[in-house]
Protein backbone atom coordinates (compact mmCIF):
# COMPACT_ATOMS: atom_id res chain seq x y z
CA UNK A 1 0.00 0.00 0.00
CA UNK A 2 2.76 2.38 1.00
CA UNK A 3 4.70 1.53 -2.16
CA UNK A 4 1.67 2.17 -4.38
CA UNK A 5 1.05 5.49 -2.63
CA UNK A 6 4.63 6.47 -3.24
CA UNK A 7 4.28 5.91 -6.97
CA UNK A 8 1.01 7.79 -7.25
CA UNK A 9 1.61 10.48 -4.69
CA UNK A 10 5.39 10.72 -4.30
CA UNK A 11 7.33 9.79 -1.18
CA UNK A 12 7.87 12.46 1.47
CA UNK A 13 11.48 12.66 0.33
CA UNK A 14 10.48 13.30 -3.30
CA UNK A 15 7.69 15.65 -2.30
CA UNK A 16 9.97 17.84 -0.20
CA UNK A 17 12.58 17.86 -2.97
CA UNK A 18 9.96 19.05 -5.38
CA UNK A 19 8.93 21.82 -2.98
CA UNK A 20 12.49 23.09 -3.01
CA UNK A 21 12.62 23.02 -6.80
CA UNK A 22 9.29 24.84 -6.96
CA UNK A 23 10.69 27.72 -4.89
CA UNK A 24 13.35 28.35 -7.50
CA UNK A 25 12.03 27.25 -10.88
CA UNK A 26 8.79 26.39 -12.62
CA UNK A 27 7.74 22.75 -12.09
CA UNK A 28 5.62 20.75 -14.55
CA UNK A 29 1.84 20.43 -14.38
CA UNK A 30 2.13 16.76 -13.47
CA UNK A 31 4.54 17.59 -10.67
CA UNK A 32 2.20 20.28 -9.36
CA UNK A 33 -0.70 17.80 -9.19
CA UNK A 34 1.44 15.15 -7.52
CA UNK A 35 2.64 17.65 -4.96
CA UNK A 36 -0.86 18.95 -4.27
CA UNK A 37 -2.19 15.41 -3.77
CA UNK A 38 0.68 14.55 -1.49
CA UNK A 39 0.32 17.56 0.79
CA UNK A 40 -3.45 17.05 0.97
CA UNK A 41 -2.85 13.65 2.47
CA UNK A 42 0.36 14.18 4.41
CA UNK A 43 0.24 16.55 7.39
CA UNK A 44 4.00 16.46 8.01
CA UNK A 45 4.82 17.53 4.46
CA UNK A 46 2.10 20.18 4.54
CA UNK A 47 3.85 21.68 7.56
CA UNK A 48 7.22 21.31 5.88
CA UNK A 49 5.95 23.24 2.88
CA UNK A 50 4.73 26.18 4.97
CA UNK A 51 7.92 26.20 7.01
CA UNK A 52 10.10 25.96 3.94
CA UNK A 53 8.39 29.03 2.48
CA UNK A 54 8.91 30.89 5.77
CA UNK A 55 12.55 29.85 5.76
CA UNK A 56 12.93 31.16 2.22
CA UNK A 57 11.45 34.51 3.29
CA UNK A 58 13.69 34.63 6.36
CA UNK A 59 16.76 33.99 4.24
CA UNK A 60 15.79 36.65 1.70
CA UNK A 61 14.82 39.07 4.42
CA UNK A 62 17.70 38.62 6.74
CA UNK A 63 18.67 42.00 7.98
CA UNK A 64 22.24 41.98 9.20
CA UNK A 65 21.76 45.31 11.01
CA UNK A 66 19.30 43.65 13.30
CA UNK A 67 21.86 41.01 14.13
CA UNK A 68 24.47 43.65 14.92
CA UNK A 69 22.16 45.25 17.44
CA UNK A 70 21.77 41.85 19.02
CA UNK A 71 25.54 41.34 19.24
CA UNK A 72 25.95 44.80 20.79
CA UNK A 73 23.33 43.87 23.40
CA UNK A 74 25.22 40.70 24.17
CA UNK A 75 28.48 42.64 24.57
CA UNK A 76 26.88 45.07 27.05
CA UNK A 77 25.45 42.15 28.96
CA UNK A 78 28.91 40.60 29.34
CA UNK A 79 30.46 43.93 30.32
CA UNK A 80 27.88 44.58 33.02
CA UNK A 81 28.56 41.14 34.51
CA UNK A 82 32.33 41.67 34.49
CA UNK A 83 32.16 45.13 36.02
CA UNK A 84 29.86 44.13 38.84
CA UNK B 1 42.85 48.38 38.08
CA UNK B 2 41.04 50.98 36.06
CA UNK B 3 43.32 50.11 33.21
CA UNK B 4 42.70 46.40 33.40
CA UNK B 5 38.99 47.02 33.36
CA UNK B 6 39.30 49.14 30.26
CA UNK B 7 41.33 46.39 28.63
CA UNK B 8 38.80 43.69 29.17
CA UNK B 9 35.94 45.89 28.01
CA UNK B 10 37.89 46.51 24.86
CA UNK B 11 38.38 42.77 24.38
CA UNK B 12 34.66 42.20 24.73
CA UNK B 13 34.18 44.73 21.93
CA UNK B 14 36.85 43.19 19.74
CA UNK B 15 36.51 39.44 20.22
CA UNK B 16 32.92 38.56 21.20
CA UNK B 17 31.86 37.81 17.66
CA UNK B 18 34.81 35.58 16.84
CA UNK B 19 34.55 33.71 20.11
CA UNK B 20 30.83 33.21 19.62
CA UNK B 21 31.38 31.92 16.12
CA UNK B 22 33.90 29.38 17.35
CA UNK B 23 31.69 28.32 20.28
CA UNK B 24 28.65 27.99 18.01
CA UNK B 25 30.62 25.84 15.66
CA UNK B 26 31.67 23.48 18.44
CA UNK B 27 28.47 23.38 20.43
CA UNK B 28 25.13 22.34 19.10
CA UNK B 29 23.06 24.70 21.19
CA UNK B 30 22.99 28.44 20.75
CA UNK B 31 22.21 29.43 24.35
CA UNK B 32 24.98 27.22 25.69
CA UNK B 33 27.42 28.71 23.18
CA UNK B 34 26.54 32.21 24.41
CA UNK B 35 26.91 31.16 28.03
CA UNK B 36 30.35 29.77 27.33
CA UNK B 37 31.51 33.00 25.67
CA UNK B 38 30.26 34.93 28.68
CA UNK B 39 32.02 32.55 31.08
CA UNK B 40 35.20 32.96 29.07
CA UNK B 41 35.23 36.71 29.62
CA UNK B 42 34.34 36.34 33.29
CA UNK B 43 37.19 33.88 33.78
CA UNK B 44 39.53 36.21 31.91
CA UNK B 45 38.50 39.14 34.11
CA UNK B 46 39.17 37.10 37.25
CA UNK B 47 42.62 35.92 36.26
CA UNK B 48 43.72 39.03 34.46
CA UNK B 49 46.87 39.16 36.58
CA UNK B 50 47.95 35.84 35.05
CA UNK B 51 47.86 37.31 31.62
CA UNK B 52 51.28 38.82 31.16
CA UNK B 53 51.09 39.75 27.56
CA UNK B 54 53.24 36.80 26.49
CA UNK B 55 50.62 35.92 23.93
CA UNK B 56 48.07 38.14 22.25
CA UNK B 57 44.82 38.68 24.18
CA UNK B 58 43.01 36.89 21.37
CA UNK B 59 45.12 33.75 21.72
CA UNK B 60 44.68 33.85 25.47
CA UNK B 61 40.89 34.23 25.23
CA UNK B 62 40.63 31.42 22.71
CA UNK B 63 42.63 29.10 24.96
CA UNK B 64 40.21 29.85 27.82
CA UNK B 65 37.28 29.28 25.47
CA UNK B 66 38.67 25.93 24.32
CA UNK B 67 39.00 24.76 27.91
CA UNK B 68 35.42 25.81 28.59
CA UNK B 69 34.26 23.85 25.57
CA UNK B 70 36.10 20.74 26.75
CA UNK B 71 34.56 21.17 30.21
CA UNK B 72 31.14 21.54 28.62
CA UNK B 73 31.39 18.23 26.84
CA UNK B 74 32.82 16.55 29.92
CA UNK B 75 29.97 17.85 32.05
CA UNK B 76 27.26 17.05 29.59
CA UNK B 77 29.00 13.88 28.44
CA UNK B 78 27.73 14.68 25.01
CA UNK B 79 29.74 13.78 22.00
CA UNK B 80 30.90 16.60 19.76
CA UNK B 81 28.45 16.94 16.92
CA UNK B 82 29.02 14.88 13.84
CA UNK B 83 28.13 16.94 10.85
CA UNK B 84 28.75 14.37 8.16
CA UNK B 85 25.97 11.89 8.86
CA UNK B 86 24.02 11.24 5.72
CA UNK B 87 21.28 13.83 5.64
CA UNK B 88 18.69 11.82 3.74
CA UNK B 89 18.91 8.72 5.92
CA UNK B 90 18.77 10.90 9.01
CA UNK B 91 15.46 12.44 7.97
CA UNK B 92 13.81 9.69 5.91
CA UNK B 93 13.40 5.91 6.04
CA UNK B 94 14.11 3.56 3.14
CA UNK B 95 10.71 4.20 1.54
CA UNK B 96 11.22 7.97 1.65
CA UNK B 97 8.83 8.50 4.58
CA UNK B 98 9.73 10.81 7.50
CA UNK B 99 11.63 9.23 10.38
CA UNK B 100 9.30 9.82 13.33
CA UNK B 101 11.60 12.07 15.45
CA UNK B 102 12.36 14.30 12.46
CA UNK B 103 8.76 14.88 11.39
CA UNK B 104 8.02 18.61 11.18
CA UNK B 105 6.09 19.93 14.16
CA UNK B 106 3.53 22.68 14.04
CA UNK B 107 5.14 26.14 14.08
CA UNK B 108 1.81 27.98 14.13
CA UNK B 109 2.93 30.22 11.32
CA UNK B 110 -0.50 31.37 10.14
CA UNK B 111 -1.10 34.31 12.49
CA UNK B 112 2.51 34.72 13.40
CA UNK B 113 4.39 35.15 10.17
CA UNK B 114 5.29 38.83 10.37
CA UNK B 115 6.21 38.48 14.00
CA UNK B 116 8.55 35.61 13.16
CA UNK B 117 10.15 37.47 10.25
CA UNK B 118 10.87 40.51 12.44
CA UNK B 119 12.08 38.61 15.48
CA UNK B 120 15.76 39.18 16.32
CA UNK B 121 16.03 35.91 18.13
CA UNK B 122 14.72 33.94 15.18
CA UNK B 123 17.29 35.64 12.96
CA UNK B 124 19.97 34.86 15.49
CA UNK B 125 18.98 31.20 15.58
CA UNK B 126 18.89 31.16 11.77
CA UNK B 127 22.45 32.51 11.62
CA UNK B 128 23.63 30.01 14.14
CA UNK B 129 22.02 27.20 12.16
CA UNK B 130 23.57 28.38 8.87
CA UNK B 131 27.03 28.43 10.49
CA UNK B 132 26.42 24.92 11.74
CA UNK B 133 25.71 23.46 8.30
CA UNK B 134 28.33 21.21 6.71
CA UNK B 135 30.53 23.28 4.46
CA UNK B 136 28.99 22.42 1.10
CA UNK B 137 25.47 23.24 2.34
CA UNK B 138 26.67 26.41 3.98
CA UNK B 139 28.26 27.56 0.72
CA UNK B 140 25.17 26.77 -1.37
CA UNK B 141 22.86 28.68 0.98
CA UNK B 142 25.14 31.69 1.22
CA UNK B 143 25.81 31.84 -2.53
CA UNK B 144 22.12 31.59 -3.32
CA UNK B 145 20.68 33.95 -0.74
CA UNK B 146 23.40 36.37 0.28
CA UNK B 147 25.65 36.88 -2.67
CA UNK B 148 22.65 36.21 -4.94
CA UNK B 149 24.71 34.37 -7.48
CA UNK B 150 23.07 32.84 -10.52
CA UNK B 151 22.38 29.12 -10.37
CA UNK B 152 24.82 28.39 -13.21
CA UNK B 153 27.54 30.26 -11.41
CA UNK B 154 27.03 28.34 -8.16
CA UNK B 155 27.04 25.03 -10.04
CA UNK B 156 30.24 25.95 -11.79
CA UNK B 157 32.04 27.03 -8.63
CA UNK B 158 31.04 23.95 -6.68
CA UNK B 159 31.43 21.60 -9.61
CA UNK B 160 27.87 20.29 -9.40
CA UNK B 161 25.19 19.75 -12.04
CA UNK B 162 22.01 21.82 -12.40
CA UNK B 163 19.84 18.89 -11.23
CA UNK B 164 22.10 18.27 -8.30
CA UNK B 165 21.89 21.80 -6.95
CA UNK B 166 18.21 21.45 -6.02
CA UNK B 167 19.05 18.28 -4.17
CA UNK B 168 21.86 19.96 -2.26
CA UNK B 169 19.64 22.96 -1.54
CA UNK B 170 16.92 20.56 -0.35
CA UNK B 171 19.33 18.75 2.01
CA UNK B 172 20.55 22.10 3.32
CA UNK B 173 16.97 23.26 3.98
CA UNK B 174 16.09 19.98 5.70
CA UNK B 175 18.94 20.59 8.13
CA UNK B 176 18.18 24.28 8.57
CA UNK B 177 14.53 23.58 9.25
CA UNK B 178 15.39 20.86 11.75
CA UNK B 179 17.94 23.05 13.51
CA UNK B 180 15.55 26.00 13.78
CA UNK B 181 12.80 23.79 15.12
CA UNK B 182 15.13 22.37 17.73
CA UNK B 183 16.65 25.68 18.80
CA UNK B 184 13.67 27.95 18.55
CA UNK B 185 10.24 26.41 18.33
CA UNK B 186 10.76 23.54 20.72
CA UNK B 187 12.25 25.86 23.30
CA UNK B 188 9.58 28.54 22.97
CA UNK B 189 6.73 26.07 23.29
CA UNK B 190 8.16 24.29 26.32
Amino acid sequence: MKKLMNILLLSCLKATELMEKKLHIEISFKEKIQLKMHTTMCGACKKYEQQNILLDKLLKNKNSNKLNIKIEEFKSEIKSKINK
Amino acid sequence: MQNAETDINQWVNDYTEELLRRASYKINNHEDAKDIVQETFLAAAKSLDKFQGKSSPKTWLFSILNNKIIDYYRKNSKKPKTSDIDTVSFFFDNDGGWNAPQKPNNWEIQDNEQHLLDNYEVIEVLNYCIENLPEKFNTVIKSKYYTKKKTEEICQELGISATNIWQIMHRAKLRLRGCIEQNWFVKVNK
